[in-house]
């Protein structure tokens, strides 16, 4: 007398045969779940903030937990002794002034009717020294530039 | 006449629904940044105004040294006694001791609310992770109206 047991077992079914389907059933549900909230997580941390600064491989920003949100103003890049202004290089102070004037000059002709705001965002390796960054804020202190945004990582 | 039994169940079509998504966390996990990049904003120190025509505020004068120690010096404060207006706080194994600082700091404003304004003048040696955990510090503490001073 075959069993219910014996009926169901895999490797000698003493009970009537039963047909495998070829058709499995995937679950969508399951999917469906992990993928939003993939989707969810990844658009809560959606940012382009990243997209200001050109971080070069070998350098780290220093870390503030008082960090405001980055705005997109002139970057000053000082990296592996060279100062750059927006990704163009500068050979000394004096050409880093004209550079600064020139922007300013530019922006002044772009927003007639707007105050000239003088914010300038610095970006440098943790480890620089103060004598290196002090050049930028003498530069920027001829242009008439007011408020430096040291680029920092948010703690 | 025999009725045609109406289903209620319908197949909703999920594929370009996972389409969409994966779609969607392909273009995500690509354009991601997993650094928070944001910025500590800082006032220029030296002014653009003539002294007699600045509004004389409570000012910390914060002064860096080589080994470590910082040196706060408060200005223009009614408030503070004057044993109280220069203070040193050492290093702590030749580094900042920021929770030291930020004692500091915060009893200041304690003192004298209306203290908000700190100028730091660091070294020429002085790294750029050091003056900004110490205008972090500062910050941390109250004293929201940052200054650099170039040397």
């Amino acid at each position: 007398m075959g069993s219910a047991i014996g009926a169901q077992s895999v490797l000698n079914p003493t009970g009537k045969k039963w047909k495998r389907s070829l058709f499995a059933d995937l679950l969508l549900t399951a999917l469906i779940d992990a993928f939003s909230i993939l989707v969810i997580f990844l658009l809560m941390n959606f940012s382009s903030t990243g997209e200001i600064l050109f971080i070069n491989k070998g350098v780290e920003l220093p870390k503030a937990s008082q960090a405001d949100m980055l705005e997109r103003n002139t970057v000053v890049r000082y990296d592996e002794g060279k100062f750059f202004i927006e990704n163009k290089e500068m050979v000394n102070q004096d050409a880093m002034i004209q550079e600064l004037l020139d922007t300013r000059k530019e922006w002044s002709s772009t927003h007639p009717n707007e105050e000239f705001k003088g914010i300038l965002t610095i970006q440098a390796d943790k480890k620089t020294k103060y004598e290196n960054l002090n050049s930028i804020v003498l530069a920027m202190a001829h242009a008439g530039y007011g408020e430096i945004r040291f680029a920092v990582v948010t703690k | 006449m025999k009725h045609k039994k109406k289903h209620l169940d319908f197949e909703l079509n999920l594929i370009p629904f996972i389409d969409l998504l994966s779609t969607c966390i392909c273009f995500l996990l690509i354009t991601a940044v997993w650094m928070q990049v944001g910025s500590l904003n800082v006032k220029q120190a030296v002014g653009g105004q003539p002294a007699s025509e600045t509004e004389k505020k409570p000012t910390a004068w914060i002064y860096m040294e080589k080994d470590g120690s910082v040196t706060f010096d408060v200005k223009d404060s009614p408030a503070l006694r004057a044993d109280l207006r220069k203070s040193t706080v050492p290093a702590k194994a030749g580094k900042l001791d920021l929770e030291l600082v930020n004692k500091l700091a915060a009893d200041l404003r304690t003192v004298d609310p209306g203290l908000r304004t700190a100028l730091i003048q660091p070294k020429p040696e002085t790294s750029y992770e050091d003056i900004i955990d110490l205008m972090d510090t500062v910050k941390k503490a109250g004293l929201g109206d940052l200054g650099v001073v170039p040397l």
